[in-house]
């Protein structure tokens, strides 16, 4: 379980690179990364369906990437991409497209709705993550704020 | 040029950077408002697509402005996105001229990056992670490791010469999976589906999925549904792509592959 969270991290830590994530904040993407990936394998561990399991690591993800993008004055997409991607269902899409080539088909279908329900699993996973109001973030981020006097006054609102 | 021209022009300018670079909808419109009204021009109207920015500024008066820039997908590169945000802040604050504000904004478009070398090299690294993960075992990850690298320079070497999006995920994960089966063929004990599901992830669209539901869920329906639809289509190619390598080997008499 260490070394599988520790992996993650290291994957994520790559995908930041990929994207050209700012170098101050990779240690904190991978993080959310690893934190995604813990949540997803505690909900597994705990009997939740693969599905379910990925809806609550988005939601952790969305959650942290916006406190991590308060309180370090950061766009929160700059958090959010990069851990993501271990929850990706790229298994998904190769099962799928294998199952199709080898002529099987039912084990194709059924591979194929289970990536879209993964997908789906991810997309309510951040819309609920993101009905969260801005507000409460930016007190975060003002909490903060107080401690560095040289920051912003007035926080932009985005996120 | 009239000073709503100049205010105009920077603040699509920077509206561009951010939708280049894989900035949301939303994120660019306040953008490009915020800046306006930091410089005084309050009678403007923007709208914002995901390929594309139209802006106006003073209809009614002789310093009349318009403008429309073409945007195409590119590369996410959140770096800038988090530079042009700060840049935003700042002018929202006054702390910037519009002078000082040209200059950082070309600074930032200039901005070195990262090289080509460690995009390689953590290609390869997140590919034999997600070997990993899926239950690969140590070699298995570092033959994903391998063709990670293989991919991402394949990928590199493609944007240079401006091949399209489609065939590079279709002939990208066709390499893949190809050099997978032959090295399947070759060692033999290795868990080759393992080491293709690493190797593809690169090309999954996990960020158009994510910034497409951001946008979505902002009211920006059209801008999302492009997104979403680039993800459908990003990943029909990769199953194309896998798929035809699947059968070639067949044909070429790898015969049925066990599972």
């Amino acid at each position: 379980m260490i070394i599988q969270v520790l992996v993650a991290v290291i994957s994520t830590l790559a995908f930041a690179v990929l994207f050209h994530v700012p170098r101050q904040e990779y240690l904190y993407c991978a993080i959310n990364g690893g934190l995604g990936w813990v949540v997803y394998k505690l909900c597994l561990y705990y009997g939740f369906g693969g599905v379910v399991s990925c809806l609550w690591a988005t939601l952790t993800l969305t959650l942290v990437a916006r406190i991590l993008s308060a309180l370090r004055k950061m766009p929160s997409t700059v958090f959010l991409l990069a851990g993501i991607f271990t929850l990706v269902p790229g298994s998904g899409v190769y099962y799928t497209a294998y199952y199709l080539i080898m002529n099987e088909l039912s084990r194709s279908t059924a591979k194929g709705i289970e990536t879209f329900k993964i997908a789906g699993a991810i997309v309510f996973g951040i819309i609920f993550g993101l009905a969260l109001p801005q507000s409460w973030f930016n007190r975060l981020g003002r909490l903060t704020d107080r401690k560095k006097p040289s920051a912003a006054k007035k926080p932009c609102g985005k996120t | 040029m009239p000073q709503s021209k100049e205010v105009l022009n920077l603040a699509v300018s920077m509206g561009e950077e951010l939708l280049k670079n894989g900035g949301e909808i939303y994120r660019v419109q306040e953008t490009v408002c915020r800046v306006m009204e930091a410089y005084d021009v309050w009678d403007y109207n923007v709208f914002v697509v995901t390929n594309g920015i139209f802006a106006t500024v003073h209809e009614e008066r002789a310093d009349a402005g318009s403008m429309v820039r073409y945007i195409p997908l590119g590369e996410i590169n959140l770096e800038k996105i988090a530079k042009i945000n700060q840049l935003s802040r700042e002018i929202c604050q006054g702390h910037c001229s519009l002078r000082e504000a040209n200059k950082r904004l070309k600074a930032c478009r200039q901005g070195a990056g990262v090289k080509d070398v460690t995009l390689i090299f953590a290609c390869g690294i997140e590919s034999a992670g997600f070997c990993f993960l899926l239950g690969g075992h140590f070699i298995d990850s570092v033959f994903s490791f391998l063709l990670g690298m293989l991919l991402q320079t394949f990928l590199l070497m493609g944007t240079k010469r401006n091949v399209s999006k489609f065939i590079l995920n279709i002939l990208g994960s066709a390499m893949v999976t190809a050099g997978s089966l032959v090295l399947y063929r070759l060692v033999q004990d290795i868990l080759y589906d393992r080491i293709i599901i690493g190797g593809i992830i690169v090309l999954m669209p996990g960020v158009a999925l994510v910034t497409g539901i951001r946008d979505l869920f902002n009211g920006d329906y059209l801008s999302g549904g492009i997104r979403m639809m680039d993800a459908l289509l990003t990943g029909i190619c990769i199953a194309a792509g896998v798929g035809a390598a699947v059968k070639i080997f067949q044909l070429l008499g790898g015969g049925a592959l066990p599972l």
